[in-house]
């Protein structure tokens, strides 16, 4: 390990473009879903949302639809940036591999105190998971998104089941992300995970932390992929 | 990364490149325009005359009979819509036919107003507009709403749950709702949902089959004229121009499927139909629509910002190209 990675037993695991990345998607996914679920589905005004402090605004489908579009500038430009960034760099961690849905089952035992917890690479077995339903509920919102702001431009209109069915699987983009966000934010009710949140905001962990529960890439030196 | 070269670095850019704009902006764009010539409507106020000594216009009658088996049949413990106290039952006014409802697609207004020094009686036959770009259709959160390839604006009413956003946006709040009945009473009836939005479809099955309208075979004064929609804005000016009259329907909203011809400016028929309206014992209850002169449509805010999502994978692109490449030459660690 090299001396500036581990300076005041920390250790570097994620980088600005990481940072970058997950932050302009959280805020532009918790804007989007707030717009959506309120603005585009009129829930606002029908379940009186818009009468609490501050949010009058959701029951004004002019502004929820422009804002709805500006986050959704932001969600594509960081998703672009992201594939970019690691098409390029071939940096291809968070991707699922080969057990890793058996290794998921037996870190979620091993949480529970039911065998021992197995060696775990820079990023989880389970995480790795959740970075695939995440990024797939993602891409199905962005690619039908971008086919209705199409149809809402004055010159086009696509066929009537066509826009059914895009609308469709836009609602379903929109129930698999809440789930998927929830599933990423609960994994933080355990306490063995919590040594992963300063990771996200400052892009570094905790030394020992990451020698103890990541060992493969602690032990692997840090060359690149660290 | 020291052996990382330029040539490698370009041609990993453009894969990725490739990747993620066939993953973010792909291929959505499937048929397009139509080949089908767009029907329209000419209502001729000079002509109209609101069927003096009917009680019913005869237009309203025959949409009220061409569409009768499609009207609403709510359960009859009709639940509030949760947490409001609240529902829009039309139920048991299906004879009104003085506004629009669930169950009165088309209806007559009728304005006495002051233009030139002379005073004008005018009957004004409402309904749908059948806009080009349809607010009511491209907000609708389940595509339950949609604009034709010939030209009207059909709402399914097989799908649709009642959220009434189309009436929110629909400049002349046009469609009515009724509750009790629809998709919304299968799921969780009174927790979500509110039923089902009515409105004029333009006798779509009708148009469909190669006949006219049921309003426009029914009107004995020829005052609504239906055919190809240019031929009948043709005809809407022409005959603006021959009695020195006002056209109304092709731009508002970014313009309709309805061209209006009246003897006098259209702002001073919404100014007379306002005041009828604030003079109502509910004015704020949908139904009675207004003539407002040259509103934009709603979708042209947002419009206007969907370059910005053209613009965000190529700014996404090219800032990502060049963070790799930095981290990559430097040997940097910025993952």
């Amino acid at each position: 390990m090299t001396k500036e990675k581990a300076i005041k037993n920390k250790i570097k695991r994620h980088g600005l473009s990481v940072l970058f990345v997950h932050c302009t998607v959280a805020i532009s996914t918790f804007v989007l879903i707030l717009t959506g679920l309120f603005g585009q589905f009129p829930m606002a005004g029908r379940y009186m949302i818009n009468r609490l402090p501050g949010l009058s605004w959701l029951s004004d489908f002019s502004v929820t639809l422009s804002v709805h579009y500006w986050a959704a500038a932001v969600l594509i430009l960081a998703i672009t940036y992201h594939i970019v960034f690691h098409g390029i760099r071939r940096d291809f961690d968070m991707l699922p591999r080969k057990g890793d849905m058996k290794g998921s089952v037996k870190l979620i035992m091993a949480t529970f105190g039911y065998g021992k917890e197995p060696e775990n690479d820079k990023y989880l077995p389970e995480q790795r998971l959740a970075y695939v339903f995440i990024g797939f509920s993602l891409l199905i919102l962005v690619f039908t998104g971008a086919i209705k702001v199409l149809d809402n431009l004055p010159d086009i209109n696509f066929s009537r089941v066509f826009m059914l069915w895009t609308s469709l699987l836009h609602n379903l983009g929109t129930i698999l992300i809440i789930i998927g966000i929830i599933i990423h934010l609960g994994a933080f009710i355990f306490k063995e995970n919590w040594p992963l949140l300063p990771g996200i905001f400052t892009g570094k962990i905790d030394l020992e932390y990451a020698k103890r529960r990541h060992s493969i890439w602690y032990n692997r030196g840090f060359v690149r992929k660290s | 990364m020291s052996d990382f070269s330029r040539r490698e670095f370009l041609k990993r850019s453009a894969a990725a490149g490739v990747a993620s704009g066939v993953a973010l902006t792909g291929f959505g764009r499937n048929a397009v325009a139509s080949d089908v010539a767009q029907v329209g409507t000419m209502i001729d106020l000079t002509r109209c005359d609101g069927c003096k000594g009917l009680d019913t216009p005869a237009c309203v009658t025959a949409c009220r009979e061409e569409n009768k088996d499609r009207f609403p049949d709510p359960v009859k413990d009709i639940p509030d819509n949760w947490p409001q106290k609240k529902k829009e039952d039309w139920s048991d006014k299906k004879d009104l036919t003085t506004r629009l409802t669930p169950y009165n697609w088309t209806f007559v207004q009728n304005v006495n107003v002051e233009h030139g020094g002379k005073r004008y009686d005018l009957s004004v036959p409402r309904r749908c507009m059948h806009c080009d770009n349809p607010p009511c259709a491209n907000v609708c959160p389940l595509s339950a709403n949609h604009k034709m390839p010939e030209g009207p604006v059909v709402i399914d009413s097989d799908i649709c749950l009642g959220g009434a956003k189309c009436r929110s946006v629909c400049p002349w709040g046009i469609p009515a709702r009724q509750a009790g009945v629809g998709l919304y009473m299968k799921i969780i009836p009174g927790i979500a949902g509110g039923g089902v939005m009515y409105k004029c479809d333009l006798c779509y099955s009708r148009v469909k089959s190669g006949q006219t309208p049921a309003c426009v075979e029914a009107c004995p004064r020829n005052a609504i004229v239906f055919g190809e929609k240019e031929k009948m804005r043709a005809l809407a000016y022409k005959r603006a121009a021959e009695t020195n009259g006002y056209v109304y329907g092709d731009k508002e909203n970014g313009g309709t499927s309805t061209f209006y011809v009246s003897p006098v400016p259209f702002e001073k028929i919404n100014a007379e139909l306002m005041k009828q309206k604030a003079a109502q014992s509910h004015p704020k209850t949908p139904g009675f629509p207004g003539m407002p002169v040259d509103m934009e449509n709603f979708t042209d805010t947002a419009n206007g910002i969907a370059w910005s999502m053209a613009i965000a994978p190529i700014a996404g692109i090219a800032a990502a190209a060049g963070a790799a490449y930095k981290t990559m030459k430097g040997g940097k660690n910025n993952d």
